[in-house]
């Protein structure tokens, strides 16, 4: 029957939109491996053993914020501080979260929680991308979330696992994965003469912050002034 | 590190983590946002993506590199141009890893 066999193909199945989410998530598993790697060595440095370490990053999936939370709990041995620290540094999510929620509406509950899981700057950065492109389904936000879960803890195993007997992995040129993935982005995101500016202010305001807001504080400070500023002037 | 502690942490942090991220969705799906919250929305994503570029960039490792030489300045303009192109986020980041390896090694920067 060719002609049911045409419909089906024409189709997107759930295991296609999956894996082109898996195939959008490849350059943040790129930037994963590395950092989550060493993730894993500071962990296993700090005390914490394989398993323990493996374990918090397939659970939690926070780069900066299990680094501080990490650093907190060496530095004071006391749990709730070093939970209120990455806890602040994660707070930039809940704008992601809020960006992200009018693109979720209709996903059952259960989808909901696995995207809110595997949320992060750089999942969010290619899903909202997509989405924008009316491209993204909840299947295609699963395979990147789940590409990017696979990169940053299989990293932090091998970290955790090999130590410093993989040496520096600055030299295979990974320290640029992440700014290259958002270079492509933000060109993508660039659409017309208000998103230009819209990113200009950003982008300098982020600057000007940078030198005196700690980690992630000035992007999304910088995010905030700029999409306010550019909603309150008329078109 | 007492094993208390550690699991401590790590269910800590997750429990932390999932609640941060999860309200906000789960709150606002289910609402219909007046217009001027989608407007104020729309321009997060162009801005965020913007402050993270200019500060990797021009501040990698948090520290100013406003040289002609900045191997990540100068790799963003052929990823950029990629992605143009071929709108492929994966030829882009290649194309950018290569061309930084190639930078540093021609400008013989670190």
């Amino acid at each position: 029957m060719p002609r049911s066999t045409a419909a089906a193909s024409s189709a997107p199945t759930r295991r296609s939109l999956l894996l082109r989410g898996a195939r959008l998530g490849l350059p943040i598993f790129l930037g994963y491996m590395p950092v989550g790697a060493a993730f894993g060595l500071a962990a296993t440095a700090a005390g914490f053993t394989v398993a323990q370490a493996t374990a918090c990053s397939a659970l939690v999936l926070a780069g900066a914020g299990q680094f501080i939370g990490l650093a907190a709990l060496t530095a004071s041995g006391n749990l709730t501080a070093a939970l209120v620290a990455t806890g602040v540094v994660n707070l930039r999510y809940l704008l992601f979260s809020a960006t992200m929620a009018p693109h979720l509406k209709g996903v059952p509950r259960w989808q909901q929680v696995a995207l809110a899981f595997t949320l992060t700057d750089e999942t969010f950065a290619v899903n909202i991308a997509d989405a924008r492109e009316g491209r993204a389904d909840r299947f295609s936000m699963t395979g990147v979330g789940a590409v990017a879960w696979i990169g940053w803890t299989l990293g932090t195993a091998i970290g955790a696992t090999a130590g410093s007997a993989l040496g520096d992995p600055s030299r295979w040129g990974v320290d640029f994965a992440m700014p290259a993935m958002f270079v492509a982005l933000l060109v993508g995101q660039v659409t017309g003469r208000r998103e230009l500016i819209a990113g200009a202010l950003a982008a300098v305001t982020a600057l000007a912050l940078s030198t005196v807001m700690p980690g992630q504080w000035p992007v999304v400070v910088a995010a905030i002034a700029a999409a306010s500023v550019m909603t309150a002037v008329p078109a | 590190m007492s094993p208390t502690l550690a699991w401590g942490l790590v269910i800590g942090m997750a429990v932390t983590n999932i609640v941060i991220r999860l309200v906000p969705i789960a709150a606002l799906s289910r609402l219909e946002l007046p217009p001027v919250v989608h407007r104020w929305l729309s321009y997060v994503p162009v801005s965020v993506m913007a402050a993270i570029v200019a500060t990797q960039v021009l501040r990698p490792g948090g520290q100013w590199m406003l040289r002609p030489d900045n191997p990540y300045l100068l790799a963003s303009v052929p990823t950029a141009l990629v992605f143009r192109f071929t709108r492929s986020f994966l030829g882009a980041t290649a194309a950018g890893i290569l061309s930084f390896l190639a930078l540093r090694y021609l400008l013989g920067v670190a």
